[in-house]
């Protein structure tokens, strides 16, 4: 069976310009269509990853001391003597910055006391904990052990000025980019003045602070220090499905428990995440909605223009069926047709497509689109075509012969 | 005449009234898409203080790590604060008309009328240049005086908003409120003030809300106060106290001057490099010179205000209204072409070929401005979404004000209308040309 394109590409030519127009839709259909759909993939698949830690379960209250009579100590101990007591806590830890939060503190940690060269640092997201971090965030310990409770070093301040922590717990990811194919446990690292640390304990990985920024550091280490007394947060962890009650009972006490501070917002963990994805998320949602959109108008044109076509030729299509056409003939021009549009336009597409992801990987170091996605959007497309010029070409067949014999 | 023509479009769009719904759907969803994504770019790289664009500058200085540049995609610019001691020895200069230079502290507020509960704020502590060269619109009173500032006097200026919290809007000016545990002056009440992108302070939220209250700059190191925004330090250093802190080479203020004039930009260049070929012969400075005074719109522009997907939506805005509008042209030449046999009649009985040019444009015009006022409709409701999807006020600190922005307002009415006449003419125009140009004689023939 042939598909007799040779009489339909000599007919297309001889009238162009719509032909020409669908093309061209099918060409920015196609380079839109694979690279939002990339775009959309990498969003949606960070924002799906897993964090690592139980945040379902987890909220953040945000603490703010002031004034002289300010008991940082004494505020702390009660404070978590508090939420620890409660029923329905899991655990309870002071904390510098919110996990997710999109804000943190970063240092950079290397092997050797005296060297200063960039290439030799490592940088790490760091959490300022006690000794109840790993039970709060809901981390496995994999090696090594955590840290005790005489080895939590007060607030980094003029009193007490240790820049850098003797004992320090490192994610996985962190352990093995700082020492590749190495046990990391037990290992020293410096910071830049040369103090030591050691590496106690090994646990699984997590997102640290900057989940999405490509910039920060994503390896994450635990120091055995409290945090500094202006605007710390506690993370609290609660037994499944309770959070929300536990959040309520935490909010109305600690808003009068102490007149020496205030607190500043009490939020689950689930909608700080929300919020530093809350840019990815929406700009998925737009680049998809735009998307199907497109790829909808572009589907609805293809159909109008072969409808109409099919009106305009009813007696061209009506002789052709007298002289001998069958039915399979006619839907099949009509499908052929739009293939070799669909063809034109898809060839002009690929290379559009692939000027556009080139062009977006220059100019926002984005990743090279990658080719899976052309050629599902190919297919993809050419499936389209050939749906929405299925009804009006099957129209076209029903045109009975006897219409050749008459004028309209 | 025009009377008949919009008749004979209705006529049209009744014999195929699918066709006409799919144009008017694509020209409205076009103009839809794109007067969203132009309205938060348009936000997003605004100019907040457009009038003052020539005699503002934003004062950096390159005293970063001599490894490597501070921000690796912009490896050219110095980072965008400053050291304590560099600021502070460029604000004594009297070359510019006014100077700041502030950081962000968390802070409490008590006192007032209201009797309510200390609350917790966020404190711009900032030099008195700040108010006046900003043109921050006062409600009562005004900016406290520079001799405030080194020696801190115990003045506030605080927000419209926190005003009525505190003293449910009455005249605040001379009362003594609390700020953390020391009493302080009222000098000022903002009206409302909303600069966005919030040019002054980019690097520490470029669209989150102004600061609730401002106090002197001497309160910073008199008080031991850390800064709430972004700390940056390249040199491992022993801070054992604040003092070190503000002796190090750690940039956490941000910093701008007024410039009357050229010369005066040229007089503050030249003074920045002989500090710093000073103190590049004392040893700081390890970077080649980098020092820069940078106007509000290069200083948006160089810390990317605008992100990368607003840039990206934006071409995808367009590129989805051409693919409306080349959907149009061919549906609309179809549809011409279709009624060709009526056309022929029409020249046939002495209509001239712009006579049909004219009566096929009316017709588009039809088109137009019932997909202008779809994509009005459309654009409302996007905008109406768009401020739901970008509703973060759930943020744990500093929720912005991005939402009550993006919204209809005159501009983007014109912009659509506009917008959607030229784009549907645009697309009329060739096919109203075509069956214009057709020999009557064969359409008249037979089918």
């Amino acid at each position: 069976m042939s598909l007799d394109i040779r009489p339909i590409f000599s007919a297309l030519l001889r009238n162009r310009t719509g032909a020409v127009l669908v093309a061209l839709q099918v060409a920015i259909a196609l380079a839109v269509l694979t690279n939002a759909v990339y775009i959309v993939d990498q969003r949606v698949t960070m924002i799906d990853r897993p964090t690592g830690i139980d945040d379902a379960n987890m909220f953040v209250i945000d603490s703010t001391g002031f004034g002289g009579r300010f008991d940082y100590n004494a505020s702390l101990r009660n404070d978590l003597d508090y939420l620890r007591g409660l029923s329905g806590v899991v655990d309870a830890s002071p904390i510098n910055h919110a996990p997710l939060s999109g804000g943190g503190s970063s240092t950079s940690i290397q092997l050797q006391p005296n060297i200063r060269n960039s290439s030799d640092t490592h940088p790490l997201n760091y959490f300022e904990m006690d000794e109840h971090e790993l039970n709060t965030m809901g981390l496995r310990l994999i090696a090594g052990r955590n840290f005790r409770a005489e080895e939590i070093l007060q607030p980094f301040s003029p009193a007490h000025p240790d820049a850098f922590v003797p004992q320090i717990i490192l994610t996985k990811k962190a352990a093995e980019s700082v020492f590749p194919k190495q046990n990391a446990l037990g290992k020293t690292v410096y910071d830049g003045e040369g103090h030591s640390a050691t590496i106690i304990g090994i646990v699984e990985d997590m997102l640290g602070t900057w989940p999405n920024t490509p910039q920060a550091p994503q390896s994450v280490a635990f120091f055995p220090r409290l945090p500094l007394m202006y605007g710390f947060y506690y993370l609290v962890r609660t037994r499944p499905g309770q959070r929300d009650a536990v959040m309520r009972t935490v909010e109305a006490h600690m808003a009068t428990s102490n007149p020496d501070r205030v607190i500043r917002s009490v939020k689950p963990l689930s909608s700080i995440k929300r919020i530093v994805y809350l840019g990815d998320r929406n700009m998925a949602i737009f680049l998809a909605t735009v998307t199907v959109l497109l790829v909808a108008i572009t589907s609805l044109g293809i159909f109008g223009l072969a409808t109409f076509n099919v009106s305009t030729r009813t007696k061209q299509i009506g002789t052709r069926r007298a002289v001998g056409a069958r039915r399979g003939d006619i839907i099949r021009y009509f499908m052929v047709e739009n293939g070799l549009i669909t063809t034109t336009g898809v060839i002009l597409g690929c290379a559009l497509a692939l000027g556009v992801g080139y062009w977006l990987s220059l100019q926002y170091a984005l990743p090279r689109l990658d080719l899976y996605y052309l050629v599902g959007g190919i297919l993809g497309l050419w499936t389209l075509g050939q749906i929405a010029v299925w009804q009006p070409a099957r129209r076209a067949s029903r045109v009975s012969p006897s219409v050749a014999t008459r004028t309209v | 005449m025009i009377t008949y023509y919009l008749r004979l479009a209705l006529k049209s769009f009744r014999r195929s009234p699918g066709l006409a719904v799919l144009m008017v759907c694509a020209i409205g969803l076009g103009i839809a898409a794109c007067v969203m994504t132009l309205t938060i770019y348009h936000v997003k790289s605004g100019n907040p203080i457009w009038w003052k664009n020539d005699k503002l500058y934003a004062v950096t200085m390159d005293s970063w790590d001599p490894n490597k540049a501070y921000d690796s995609r912009h490896p050219s610019m110095p980072p965008p604060q400053v050291t304590y001691k560099d600021a502070m020895y460029l604000a004594a200069s009297k070359i510019p008309e006014h100077s700041a230079v502030m950081f962000r502290a968390l802070g409490v507020l008590s006192g007032g009328t209201a009797q309510r509960r200390p609350e917790p704020i966020i404190t711009r502590v900032t030099t008195a240049g700040f108010f006046p060269m900003f043109d921050v619109p006062f409600l009562y009173g005004g900016g406290w005086k520079s001799d405030a500032d080194s020696a801190p006097g115990p003045v506030i200026v605080i927000t419209r908003e926190e005003n009525d919290k505190l003293f449910a809007g009455a005249n605040s000016v001379g009362r003594t409120i609390r700020w953390n545990d020391r009493d302080f002056r009222i000098v000022g009440v903002l009206d409302y003030w909303r600069p966005m992108p919030k040019f002054f302070d980019l690097n520490n939220g470029a669209f989150t809300e102004p600061e609730d209250a401002y106090i002197p700059f001497g309160w910073g190191p008199a008080l031991q106060l850390v800064s709430a925004g972004n700390n940056m330090n390249w040199k491992p250093e022993e801070l054992k106290t604040h003092k070190d802190f503000l002796n190090s080479e750690t940039i956490w203020l941000q910093m701008w001057v007024q410039l009357p004039n050229s010369a005066a930009v040229q007089r503050m260049q030249s003074f920045l490099d002989s500090y710093w070929a000073e103190q590049h012969k004392a040893g700081r400075f390890p970077r080649p010179r980098n020092n820069r005074l940078t106007d509000v719109s290069g200083w948006l522009a160089a810390n990317d205000a605008v992100s990368s997907d607003d840039e990206m939506l934006v071409g995808l805005a367009f590129a989805f209204l051409a693919v409306c509008l080349i959907n149009t042209v061919g549906l609309l030449l179809a549809k011409f072409l279709n009624g060709a046999a009526i056309t022929g009649m029409r020249r046939a009985l002495g209509a001239s070929q712009r006579e049909i040019f004219t009566q096929h444009l009316v017709e588009v015009g039809v088109l137009a401005v019932a997909g202008a006022l779809l994509g009005l409709v459309l654009s409302a409701f996007g905008l109406w979404a768009l401020r739901v999807m970008f509703d973060d006020s759930d943020a744990i600190f500093g929720a912005s004000g991005l939402p009550q922005l993006v919204r209809v307002d005159v501009s983007s009415i014109v912009a659509t209308v506009a917008l959607a006449v030229i784009a549907a003419l645009a697309a009329g125009l060739y096919p109203a040309w075509r069956v214009g140009r057709l020999p009557p004689a064969i359409y008249l023939k037979s089918q």
